[in-house]
């Protein structure tokens, strides 16, 4: 965990290509090096990572950077603005945060006077709260033409504010024509509707004539501006000329070649005829594959195999090749600019795939079937190659050349063509008159605006105008919009902490007794209202948290895996190897179960990759109807089928185990003697984790770690819902390794000696909650002493509770699930969904995340606070002055939590471009990823379903420390600074022997003020959430002493 | 005897209405704008396929009681053309292979529909999933059970609709709805071929009906009545519309572009039922097959060609869903064989075993990692992939270029497009080319200033 920060992508410092490189190629290596960093971090699916998506953005602030990840990735930076619309209308945002948000963002120039429309703030809000709609000018024709535009006011705008405008024009109109004063433009309307006399006209007649005027000033107006006309984007790519101006897309053509070679390059044994000459690399397999005589090319290959053949057969340097492509594309390679961007932009066009290249040659040492290095290099020297034909072969249909610069500059003459007529989208001027018109005129209408006071405007407070409102365009206001989404949620939580810590020091007198026993969980947010619930049945536990994986960072090989996995954070690499073996008295018996298990796997294995062959298809096709009865049972009756499962199961599995924990040789590694820990080793982790959690004495007879991890089915992420903090693994072998280290006597002699005392008649216990259907298992009960049996007891009745009324919360997220479920049924809910193969829901994960809170349990337990926070145990009075405890806390927490929080975040604000979309078409390839149907790019992220009740806000930190230890984390961790500075993550104080709290804003930490003094109480959580499906606030669960002795 | 006799009729009434039913309710809920709930949509399929199943049970029980073994039902006369001989009626049938095949197809779109309600929970287009899916059941129903060759017809356009239109399921990325559109049109080209047959066979016999064209016996002993060189004629159109329909060679190249919708419609159409819909047509025609020998030749090497690019295109692939739809393939394949062998009952339980086990495998195909997984643990190691003994026998050159045919799918698509859309595409483009240059000649000046029209301006709204 030491080097927490250093998270970045390792630098690749080996020369990838094992020629001797000229100063060219280095150049070109370094950037590609570069253009790597934009490709996705995501590995494996099977070892799934929480990243943040924008990770290589990191060093600009996070509103910058979601902007340029944007124009990058082509994705959204917020949510849509009608999403902000819709959460202020249902009330998670208020006009108060928008206010205060926009007030604060535009500080000093607020007061601005635009024109004679008040200041820049009212106007700006006015466009906050108003549903603006933009339209082209097609659009716009057919709205003037067909809709009741200017006939009616729009449905927005107040009955009264639309009487005070049309009375008033009136009144002006009426006035005006007498005197014979009016403008000539509205002279001229009156002639057009010289039919009538507008003293004959009813209501709607002046209400139409209003608006038409209202129209025809802003547009007057608005020409007789100058205004700006935005400059021509010009995009440099070629590939997206050709789209825009042949309608040929070249990136289509490439990408479904590539799509299925990367897939049979990459397959982890899925196929069972795998690419030949694979391990002679990307390049030379491709080529051998594609220079095969007699196969069928798409008309646009038919010049490749000549090509391809002097690849396969010669000396191939991918950097060489890539020049070469680059410039006969036209790129000119002195200019580095250029060259990056060509070969940032060609590794994106199928980013997917690209990212799990690099990841697999990189970053995964465990996969089954690894890539040779370089395999980077060779796939973009390829794609070039495959880009180049495609590109000539377009030329030649469409301009007769298959010389690309040539088709450069065609297709450039064709650009200015078109852009002459302004028809090409992406090539056209700023908006034309009518499109402001439009925007103005909705201004107009819900500011009520008079055409009066409009019409003595002169250009120059028109030109201002303008400016202003494009100033404040979608991009801006829906910036403003998230920061007042955020600044609710944090008001409300802020609020809510404040006046809990103070009722909770008000009964402090209640929480220094030792409690009855400790309940240690990970800091995820799934888990805190198993202990808000667990604390509520007894009152008298003390409940605590530790990252999962509880500072055993291990491989670990369970008595019935096939190999290690790791189980820690991604950012370590474990050096300790763990096995649970069968104990030593069932060892024969163990066996035989091992050797009825291989058989059923063997089986399990056959039919299913020979239902795939010929013969063995046969079959199986003929005796498949036996498979209706397993299929019928598993659809209609999941849970059933399960438990019938999980009781044959028994047959098979190991009867009893233990973890090979302690180490004999000097050196950690595979070897029998080289497993697990020595206990120098082992008293450093228990240390280290008592501390952390802020429990060095007074300890409770027993101590439960629960470890944590999901089971669920049809879900090819399943790894992303289990612990992050083993890295996608299951934590239960952590918390078993743990309290067999913690109930070691030679380690507590141990940790006696670096001060921490366990007395001998303290007990710890590993136990694994399962997420998913909350079930809860323990580890080595047998070596539980008699004495603390009935503890024991206790405490699994009070958990057996627990996980039904934990059930119960989360069933009422979900919709399938009845409101009116009793505590038991929500169990057998949650049960049945974690079996069942149709669940594309299986859980919510860490959806609603918003809040950590870093401090003692004391100031947070009790409070409701709806599983969006993660509860980080910190105890400031066991820390020393450099606050060590608190950085290596924080090392973890703030890259962690900001990296699942910003990976929703940006899943959830754009699910097709940063998320992986929709589940339900998902086909999981080469075993490494999911493609969205039957071919397409690799698709990281979180899918739409995982991320569909998130609120995606940047998470909150309330960290229990003081300014001063807080700057010193920030100073001497990069990577924590990066992540606060940049407003990545927000961050806040709490002292909680005075309820002040600091906001931490640009660098300075200002006091907060409390918005309300109102914090509901309730007599349990379940009174609370109880009929709600929505988002919950907060609020004081009132434990009740005298009836928890049971 | 009476009242057998009406009790088969309501029976198979019931079985065949009420598809239909189910079909108006979905259908005329979402046209009067009346959106059903979750809930009451899948409850109506689950009665609707209920109403379908026991009886189609009910009536396998009283013809195995009494010994029935073929027992019609019709559904009057809808159009008679006297003059032209032709009428046509809605006529079906229960014998060996309707039963059977009909109660499959019944089991699994119960069980598929039980499986989709909870999986497109909360999904926007759940009205319109079932919609569709309601059309394909009514398809299947009535393809199955169909006695004449138009009944067949309606049936099978209806599953051909149905299944264009879920492939283009999520209709609004660009790849579904194109692949959508590559299996409508070889749908089309297959039905083209049907439509000929059944001309052809209306020609021949008079009318539609398979009674009439095998003038004795039931499934499967009927003879056909025609005389070979007409079964061939007649046999090798349907030959071609089995072959569209099943994506036997050379059509396979859709069925890899039908796995863009959500996993069941998947798992049903082209593990199951859909993709079998082809082989059960010659199956039902199987005496026409059998009273020709070249056409038997014909169905042979379609078959072995069928099932020997399928084995190969399957172990190929690296990805699941398109792996397992080319395994499907194979099977296809074989059992077109066994057609083609006159082991029509063999076939028939390979149909209905295959199909069961497929759909099972493409509904868990989501959980392929977690499978392999347990496999993994289970045998304690890593999963060793012996090369396949086929292809170790053959020489390198030819291993190589077998696992390139494999790759690109046995160039079928590409051929497609290479030697037939290709040159029609220019084709057209010159004739399109020539009236322009017609029409500037008559109007002496650039025309068609439609063209250069912005085709979408809505989206430069997001821009702003």
């Amino acid at each position: 965990m030491q080097d927490a920060t250093l998270s970045g992508p390792t630098p690749a410092d080996s020369p990838a290509s094992s020629h001797p490189l000229a100063p060219g190629d280095r150049d070109l290596a370094s950037i590609i090096e570069h253009a790597t960093h934009y490709l996705p971090s995501q590995g494996p699916i099977s070892i799934f990572v929480h990243h943040n998506t924008l990770h290589s953005f990191e060093d600009l602030p996070f509103e910058e950077a979601v902007l340029e990840g944007g124009r990058r990735y082509r994705c959204e930076p917020y949510l849509p603005e009608e999403r902000y619309h819709h959460e202020l209308a249902r009330g998670r945002i208020s006009i108060d945060d928008l206010r205060q948000v926009l007030m604060d963002d535009l500080d000093a120039t607020a007061d601005e006077l635009i024109a004679n429309f008040g200041t820049r703030y009212s106007l700006r809000l006015a466009m906050l709260q108003m549903t603006l709609h933009s339209a082209p000018d097609a659009e716009l024709q057919w709205l003037l033409a067909e809709t009741k535009l200017l006939k009616r006011f729009q449905s927005q705008v107040s009955l009264a504010r639309r009487d005070q405008v049309i009375s008033a024009t009136r009144n002006w109109i009426i006035r005006g024509r007498d005197s014979g004063k009016l403008p000539p433009i509205v002279q001229t309307l009156l002639n057009e509707n010289s039919g009538s006399k507008p003293a004959t006209w009813n209501d709607d007649g002046w209400e139409a004539f209003t608006l038409n005027l209202l129209w025809r000033v802003c547009y007057d107006g608005i020409d007789k501006a100058a205004l700006p006309s935005e400059p021509l984007r010009h995009n440099d790519s070629l590939n997206e000329l050709m789209l825009q101006t042949c309608g040929e897309d070249i990136d289509a053509a490439v990408n479904e070649v590539l799509i299925r070679f990367c897939g049979s390059f990459l397959d982890q044994g899925f196929a069972d005829w795998s690419l030949p000459d694979r391990e002679q690399g990307f390049a030379k397999s491709f080529a051998r594959l594609y220079m095969q005589r007699g196969s069928i090319l798409p008309a646009w290959m038919r010049c490749l195999r000549l090509e391809m053949s002097s690849i396969a057969n010669g000396e191939f340097s991918p950097l060489d090749s890539i020049n070469e492509s680059l410039a006969a594309m036209g790129v000119d390679t002195s200019d580095r600019i250029k060259v990056e961007d060509e070969i940032t932009t060609t590794l994106l066009a199928l980013r997917g795939w690209a990212g799990m290249i690099w990841q697999t040659e990189t970053n995964a040492p465990h996969l089954p079937h690894p890539i040779p290095s370089g395999s980077l290099h060779e796939y973009l020297a390829i794609r070039l190659i495959l880009q180049r034909h495609a590109l000539a072969d377009a030329g030649e249909r469409h301009f007769g050349t298959r010389n690309i610069e040539e088709v450069r500059r065609r297709v450039d003459t064709e650009l200015q063509r078109h852009t002459r007529r302004g028809v090409l989208p992406a090539f056209r001027r700023g908006p034309s008159t009518s499109e402001r018109t439009y925007v103005l005129f909705q201004l107009a209408q819900s500011g009520g605006w008079t055409p009066e006071q409009l019409t003595s405007m002169s250009s120059q407070q028109w030109e201002r105008v303008v400016n202003e409102v494009e100033s404040f365009g979608s991009l801006e206001r829906r910036r403003i919009f998230q920061l007042a989404y955020e600044r609710h949620y944090a008001t409300a939580t802020l609020d809510a902490l404040s006046i809990h810590s103070q009722r909770r020091r008000e009964q402090v007198s209640l929480s220094v007794r030792r409690p009855a026993y400790l309940a240690i969980f990970c800091i995820d947010d799934r888990e805190e209202s198993f202990r808000r619930h667990l604390e509520e049945i007894d009152p008298e536990c003390r409940t605590a948290s530790a990252a999962g994986f509880f500072a055993v960072a291990m491989y670990y090989r369970g008595a019935d895996h096939a190999h290690y996995r790791p189980l820690c954070p991604a950012i370590v690499t474990p050096q300790h190897y763990v096995r649970e073996e069968p104990t030593f008295s069932t060892v024969n018996l163990s066996e035989k179960r091992a050797v009825r298990r291989r058989r059923i796997g063997w089986f399990t294995h056959q039919v299913h990759a020979h239902s795939r062959t010929l013969v063995g298809g046969w079959v199986t096709g003929v005796f498949g109807a036996l498979a209706t009865f397993p299929m019928v049972a598993r659809i209609l009756f999941p849970r059933l089928t399960s438990r019938l499962k999980n009781s044959m199961g028994t047959f098979v599995r190991t009867p009893s185990s233990e973890l090979h924990l302690e180490r004999i040789a000097d050196e950690p590694g595979q070897e029998p003697d080289a497993l697990g820990y020595s206990l120098d080793e082992m008293a450093d982790i228990v240390v280290r984790i008592l501390q952390d959690i802020g429990c060095v004495k007074d300890f409770p007879p027993i101590v439960v770690f629960f470890g944590h991890g999901s089971g669920s089915l049809n879900n090819p992420h399943e790894s992303a819902y289990n612990c992050g903090a083993c890295s996608g693994g299951r934590g239960g072998p952590n918390a078993r390794a743990f309290a067999v280290m913690a109930n070691d006597r030679r380690v507590r002699r141990l940790t006696l000696e670096r001060g921490i005392e366990i007395p001998d008649d303290v007990r710890f216990i590993g136990a694994y909650h399962n997420t998913c259907n909350d079930d809860v298992e323990y580890y080595d009960l047998d070596l539980l002493p008699r004495t603390h049996r009935e503890l024991f007891r206790r405490i699994e009745r009070n958990v057996n509770e627990t996980r039904a009324r934990n059930a119960h919360e989360r069933a009422r997220r979900f919709e399938s699930a009845p409101l009116d479920l009793t505590f038991s049924e929500a169990l057998e809910h949650v049960e049945q969904r974690s079996e069942d193969l149709s669940q594309a829901r299986p859980e919510y994960n860490h959806a609603t995340n918003a809040l950590v809170t870093v401090g003692r349990r004391d100031w947070t337990r009790g409070l409701f606070m709806d599983r969006r926070v993660f509860l980080t145990e910190y105890d400031p009075s066991v820390d020393d002055d450099q606050a060590s405890v608190l950085t290596r806390i924080l090392q973890a927490a703030i890259p962690v939590c900001a990296g699942i929080n910003l990976e929703y975040y940006f899943s959830c604000v754009d699910v097709e471009g940063y998320g992986c979309g929709s589940k339900l078409p998902h086909n999981v390839a080469s075993m490494l990823g999911v493609m969205t149907g039957a071919a397409s790019d690799l698709r990281p992220g979180l899918s739409q379903q995982m991320v569909e009740i998130h609120e995606p806000m940047r998470i909150l930190f309330v960290v229990e420390t003081t300014p001063k230890n807080m700057d010193t984390i920030i100073d001497a961790n990069p990577g924590i600074a990066k992540l606060v500075k940049g407003r990545w993550v927000q961050v806040a104080l709490i002292d909680p022997s005075t309820s002040d709290i600091l906001r931490y804003v640009n660098g300075r930490y200002e006091p907060y003020v409390a918005e309300s003094s109102d914090l509901p109480e309730v007599e349990s959580s379940a009174d609370w959430y109880r009929g709600q499906r929505d988002h919950l606030g907060f609020a004081t669960v009132t434990i009740d002493h005298d009836s928890s002795g049971d | 005897m009476i009242t057998l006799q009406t009790t088969f009729q309501t029976l198979g009434t019931a079985v065949i209405v009420s598809p239909v039913i189910l079909l108006a309710i979905l259908g005329l809920s979402g046209l009067f704008n009346r959106a059903l709930s979750e809930g009451s949509i899948s409850r109506l399929t689950q009665a609707a396929v209920l109403f379908t199943l026991l009886p189609a049970i009910v009536i396998l029980f009283l013809m195995l009681a009494t010994g029935i073994r073929y027992v019609p039902v019709e559904l009057g006369n809808w159009v008679s053309i006297p003059e032209q001989d032709f009428h046509f009626s809605l006529k079906f049938a229960f014998d060996r292979l309707s039963i059977p095949f009909a109660i499959l197809s019944c089991v699994l779109c119960g069980v598929v529909a039980e499986f989709t309600r909870r999986y497109l929970h909360r999904e926007e287009g759940y009205a319109r999933f079932f919609l569709f899916y309601a059309v394909f059941f009514c398809g299947m129903v009535w393809s199955s059970l169909a006695s004449t060759i138009e009944t067949l017809f309606v049936g099978w356009e209806m599953v051909g609709l149905s299944s264009a239109l879920l492939v283009a399921y999520f209709h609004e990325r660009v790849n579904p709805v194109r692949n959508g559109q590559r299996v409508w049109s070889v749908y089309r080209l297959s039905d083209a071929a049907f439509l000929t047959a059944a001309i052809t066979m209306h020609h021949l016999t008079g009318e539609g009906d398979f009674g009439g064209l095998m003038s004795s016996g039931v499934w499967p002993e009927g003879v056909a009545a025609i005389e070979p060189g007409q079964a061939l004629l007649v046999g090798s159109l349907l030959l071609i519309a089995a072959a569209g329909k099943s994506g036997l060679f050379p059509f396979s190249g859709w069925l890899p572009r039908a796995m863009e919708g959500p996993t069941p419609s998947s798992a049903i159409f082209y593990g199951a039922l859909s993709v079998h819909l082809g082989a059960y047509l010659l199956l039902r025609l199987s005496p026409i097959v059998a009273v020709s020998l070249p056409l038997q030749i014909m169905v042979l090497t379609l078959g072995i060609i069928t099932a020997g690019c399928g084995a190969v295109m399957s172990r190929v692939q690296s990805d699941v869903k398109v792996s397992l739809a080319y395994a499907s393939l194979t099977q296809v394949g074989i059992i077109v064989v066994e057609i083609g062998l006159g082991l029509y009952y063999l076939a028939l339980i390979h149909i209905i075993g295959h199909a069961c086990l497929r759909t099972m495998q493409l509904l868990r195909a989501p959980t392929i990692i977690r499978d392999y997984e347990d496999i993994e643990n289970q045998i304690g190691t890593r999963l060793e992939h012996d090369e396949w003994a086929g292809a170790r026998m053959l020489p390198g050159t030819i291993q190589r270029w077998c696992y390139r045919f494999g790759f690109d799918r046995g160039f079928m698509d590409i051929a497609l497009d290479k030697y037939i859309v290709g040159p029609f595409v220019r084709t057209m483009h010159w004739c399109d080319r020539q009236e322009q240059r017609i029409t500037d000649w008559i109007s002496r000046e650039q025309s068609r200033e439609s063209e250069d029209i912005d085709l979408h301006p809505e989206e430069m709204g997001r821009a702003a």
